[in-house]
């Protein structure tokens, strides 16, 4: 019964209903694509650490003995992983395609210019400065390079305080927004609410004369703000998860081999409704709170 | 026969002005109580207190074993529910018909929904509605609006039926569908206690009377 009564109020105030249901909708859509460009950066972040992020370069006159003694110290250490020696041949294929539309350069080379390395990834980036320092110490290596850098090892420590500070400032920035949307969603909700309880207060005089608990009166008007919060939640993710299907494409092809997005269509589905069952529990809860507030108030100010 | 409500030296006041000085008196189950008196009296207020919209400033009530005056809060709507209340100002959903108003009350008194139907038809053929249950109280008139607070007030079985000036303004022809009404009720075993300044009706029907004049009883 109570479910109905709901109904029957949104149909009879359609203008608040759609205020409602747009800010609700409007908010979550814009969670939406925030929590995808958090999801995104992470991806990022977690590919970097997968790739072989240091690399070792020896000096030419390093024995095998002592490379393999190198590499298994390196193999045994809990801080790196994916570790590889590359020869100096696999070293002059590497230049070799990277340098494929342009095979002159390739052929002008011979692999004793190139050095043999060691490399290996870091199991967390904060451990990147000490690593390197530590096999920059050792006989065998000549320089130290950090794939994320285009430089030497001494610009090191400024590429990973960068890279932490933009995902730093992706998940900050984003919760910032999140909230802000969260709390004008709220205010609008309650205001609703509050215009419902309102028009509502003669009825809610006969109600409580006819011996209706206020739980009984409350009912309704809760249902009813949990139907825009629902409504609100559900339209926005929607609108917000189109808007990101039609552009995976483009989101794809612009970070290349990294995998910022799952491969398969199921795996982006449960990204999705992860996100939407999310979404959901802070829309109830908004509305929840919201005329919960709206009501005690106006049953409140009417016991005065 | 056991006594279903007392006043027992009842006063109420609001600031200076005196409602109630002293009132007392008793209801015995299946009785039907006039309360008259001229507007002002302090007719209302008896119903108010009764309700518990408001305590009495001295004095005790007590309602069906009830101690109305010293109930808490979260016990008034349980109080409500057991008297049938039909409002000077009728109190109707105005934007709910008048087979949802009665459903409204049995849901609150938490009637299983399988006899709402039976209950409905019974208490709108009684005031002669049966042909009105889907319309909402601005399609009624006036009479017809204080039948369907009657509909309301009888469809959950209550144990008392108040009704506060059900004749108001109403012309002799609907007082006395009314007052039949009423007094069908009361001859099935319920207790009726009416108020009304209407001097005709309480002689043309011969019950016991509480006069109140200035908030104190007469007689």
């Amino acid at each position: 019964m109570h479910f109905s009564v709901s109904l029957e109020n949104m149909r009879r105030s359609p203008f608040q209903a759609a205020a409602a249901i747009s800010t609700l909708a409007l908010a979550f859509f814009v969670v939406t694509l925030i929590s995808l460009v958090m999801f995104v950066s992470h991806q990022v972040v977690t590919e970097f650490e997968k790739r072989p992020q240091v690399i070792a370069f020896l000096t030419q006159d390093a024995s095998v003995q002592s490379i393999d003694a190198l590499r298994m110290k390196l193999e045994g250490d809990p801080r790196t992983t994916n570790v590889r020696f590359v020869t100096k041949e696999e070293a002059l294929e590497i230049y070799r395609s990277a340098t494929a539309d342009n095979p002159l350069l390739g052929e002008l080379v011979s692999p004793s210019v190139f050095p043999a390395s060691i490399e290996f990834s870091l199991v967390e980036l904060s451990f990147a400065q000490e690593v390197v320092d530590e096999i920059s110490a050792e006989p065998i290596i000549d320089s130290v390079g950090f794939t994320a850098n285009v430089g030497s090892e001494s610009e090191l420590g400024s590429v990973i305080v960068r890279l932490k500070n933009i995902v730093s400032a992706v998940r900050i920035g984003g919760v910032i927004i999140a909230g802000v949307l969260a709390l004008n969603s709220f205010l609008v909700l309650t205001v609703v609410i509050s215009l419902r309880v309102t028009t509502k207060r003669k009825e809610i005089g006969a109600l409580s004369l006819i011996g209706a608990t206020p739980g009984f009166v409350r009912a309704p008007i809760l249902f009813e703000a949990l139907n825009y919060a629902f409504l609100g939640v559900f339209i926005g993710w929607f609108l917000g998860a189109v808007a990101v299907l039609y552009s995976a494409p483009a989101i794809v092809g612009f970070f290349g081999d990294v995998t910022v997005l799952p491969k398969s269509i199921s795996d982006f589905l449960i990204l999705l409704f992860v996100i939407l069952g999310i979404e959901l529990l802070a829309g109830l809860l908004i509305a929840f709170i919201g005329s919960s507030l709206a009501v005690s108030r106006a049953l409140r100010q009417r016991t005065r | 026969m056991p006594q279903i409500l007392e006043f027992a030296h009842v006063e109420k006041s609001f600031g200076k002005v005196q409602a109630l000085r002293d009132v007392s008196f008793v209801v015995d189950e299946g009785e039907f109580l006039f309360i008259t008196g001229p507007t002002g009296a302090g007719k209302t207020t008896i119903l108010k207190l009764l309700l518990r919209e408001f305590s009495p400033s001295s004095g005790q009530i007590v309602f069906d074993k009830t101690k109305v005056h010293e109930i808490r809060k979260k016990e008034v709507p349980a109080l409500r529910q057991k008297i049938g209340t039909v409002f000077q100002d009728f109190q109707l959903l105005s934007d709910r018909t008048l087979m949802e108003n009665a459903e409204t009350a049995l849901s609150i008194k938490k009637v299983p929904k399988k006899d709402w139907r039976t209950r409905i038809d019974t208490v709108l053929d009684l005031v002669g509605l049966s042909d009105r249950r889907n319309l909402f109280p601005s399609q009624l008139s006036g009479g017809e609006i204080q039948r369907a607070s009657m509909a309301r007030a009888l469809v959950v079985n209550p144990k008392l039926i108040f009704a506060d000036e059900p004749t108001g303004n109403l012309d002799w022809e609907t007082t006395d569908k009314i007052m039949n009404v009423l007094e069908k009720v009361n001859k099935e075993g319920k207790t009726v206690i009416v108020t009304t300044h209407n001097r005709k009706v309480v002689d043309k029907m011969g019950k016991r009377v509480i006069e109140l004049d200035h908030g104190h009883i007469k007689k």
